[in-house]
């Protein structure tokens, strides 16, 4: 078949970047359609656009950094800070809006504390929700999955890049033509590919909403990481493959 | 969030065999119709990605019918991001007029494995898990390379590498590819949901899709292919949405007009 055996290291790093992803997803707090009403902890959208945001600020963050550099731990750090920024921003402005628009306290209704503050929970939430805003706990579970998420859809992006520079492709650089750079953007789609695949993948195991790590649905990530380390593998094979008959064209 | 449906398999309509074939056989026939005839007959391949729109968003609809837990949405994003893997494979392979068949079947396998894991290892726990995700992934593969077609006029990998992916039309695909085979259930669920009504909407939705990604398709093939192409996509949506209108009108228990905001001196 076609040098997948050169490639080995890259579809590793691409699997490494997958199980991140899935793993990441279990921390950011998902609140889901119900959160939109302020009727559940946690943001008020669907698991797939808050992972998918992240890791799309990521992905641009890393390939800024990449104009400049080439050094690995510069350009995963950068995609995680680009999508820690990104989730920190839409939690703090989401909390502005509970807290000043809706007028509710944020807090949990999954544990009787905050483990991080120590501040009573269980007397905020008002009747008939499970909690409303994002307490202390789930801003920080929320960064922490940001970082995670960057860091694998980084790592995704940056080995798909190398495929196609070992493959005799040019991987930055920009060019004034409408055309553009096609291994970027066969690099770009097939990480955006591979991250709503394990994005998707643990919102089915969470059923939808999180609180954070405190939640106790947390316990269940293995099953999405494994879940998701077999499927990434699959689309692993099939990107390197694609990316490197890009060289043939 | 349990958005979706009522827990239960999805009533009514053609059976799933029927609108597989439309969707299969009508996808690629478009597909192959929209890469051998001159550039002007691009629109074919838009014709393709309806039909796979309508099959993706019958199983869709078929699958979200037992409630996914989270939102229709999700499943959407996942087919397109199946599609968009497997339907590059495909083409890159370079086996030339086998790729789209090829791209099908690597869509279909992903989507078996992907399917599998969710209903053994995640334990959903949804009967036609597996079949439903093979069917929507080669629906999204299907659609990615329809509007491929439009937009490039060939499904050469070089072709579609430069004219739809390097320049960035491959996230406009991947939006409205997604939107026509997730909106449809999404607008739809509820206890009064029935499968015309759902897959007018789908239709509606896919040319659209066509509508835009012929805009797109200027660029490289000039004005009057994509006119035509535009011009197609016109009359798909207005028949289409005419007769979707027609559905809500037959389903709803009243159709009223409620006017015009009162103004402030009205309200006084």
């Amino acid at each position: 078949m076609i040098d997948l055996m050169a490639n080995i290291i890259w579809m590793l790093y691409i699997v490494i970047g997958g199980v991140l992803i899935s793993w990441s997803v279990h921390f950011v707090p998902v609140g889901g359609a119900p959160a939109a009403m302020a009727q559940a902890t946690g943001i008020g959208t669907g698991t797939v656009q808050l992972a998918a945001g992240a890791g799309l600020t990521g992905l641009v963050s890393a390939g800024f950094m990449m104009n400049v550099t080439d050094n690995i731990l510069l350009i995963i750090a950068s995609g995680a800070v680009g999508a820690m920024i990104m989730i920190a921003v839409t939690m703090i402005v989401g909390t502005w809006v509970y807290v000043y628009g809706v007028g509710c306290v944020p807090s949990s209704a999954k544990v009787k504390v905050d483990p991080i503050t120590k501040y009573r929970q269980d007397i905020y939430v008002s009747q008939g929700t499970e909690g409303h805003g994002l307490p202390t706990v789930s801003f920080v579970s929320g960064v922490i999955g940001a970082a995670l998420g960057g860091l694998g859809g980084s790592l995704v992006y940056y080995s798909l890049i190398e495929v196609g520079v070992n493959a005799g492709l040019k991987g930055s650089g920009v060019t004034n033509s409408v055309v553009g750079n096609e291994l970027v953007a066969v690099a770009a789609i097939f990480a955006i590919g591979i991250f709503f695949v394990n994005s998707v993948i643990p919102s089915y195991n969470i059923g939808g909403t999180i609180e954070g790590f405190h939640d106790p649905k947390f316990k269940k990530w293995p099953k999405a990481v494994i879940s998701s380390f077999v499927a990434t593998i699959l689309c692993a094979i099939v990107a390197v493959i694609a990316i490197a008959q890009l060289g043939g064209i | 969030m349990s958005a979706g449906g009522a827990g239960g398999g999805a009533k009514g309509g053609y059976p799933p065999q029927t609108i597989m074939a439309i969707g299969l056989i009508g996808g690629l026939l478009g597909v192959y119709l929209g890469h051998f005839m001159p550039p002007a007959y691009s629109f074919f391949g838009g014709i393709g990605a309806i039909c796979a729109t309508v099959w993706g968003a019958d199983a869709v609809r078929r699958v979200a019918s037992y409630g996914l837990g989270t939102g229709v949405p999700s499943i959407g994003m996942l087919a397109l991001g199946m599609g968009i893997i497997a339907a590059l494979f495909g083409l890159s392979l370079g086996v030339g007029l086998l790729g789209p068949i090829i791209a099908v079947v690597v869509a279909a396998i992903i989507g078996g494995v992907i399917g599998a894991l969710s209903n053994k290892v995640i334990g959903m726990g949804i009967p036609i898990m597996e079949q439903a995700m093979i069917e929507i992934s080669c629906a999204g593969t299907l659609v990615i390379l329809g509007l491929s077609v439009v937009i490039a006029g060939s499904f050469d990998y070089a072709a579609v590498v430069q004219n739809v992916v390097a320049n960035g039309y491959i996230a406009l695909i991947f939006i409205i590819g997604g939107m026509g085979i997730l909106h449809p259930f999404n607008a739809s669920l509820g206890p009064d949901e029935s499968q015309d009504r759902t897959l007018t909407l789908a239709v509606e939705k896919g040319a659209i899709a066509l509508i835009i990604t012929g805009f797109a398709s200027s660029l490289h093939e000039g004005l009057m292919a994509a006119s035509l192409n535009m011009f197609v996509g016109f009359v798909i949506w207005y028949i289409a949405f005419s007769k979707y209108y027609a559905f809500i009108k037959r389903d709803a228990y009243q159709v009223v007009g409620t006017g015009l905001l009162p103004s402030a001196e009205e309200l006084q």
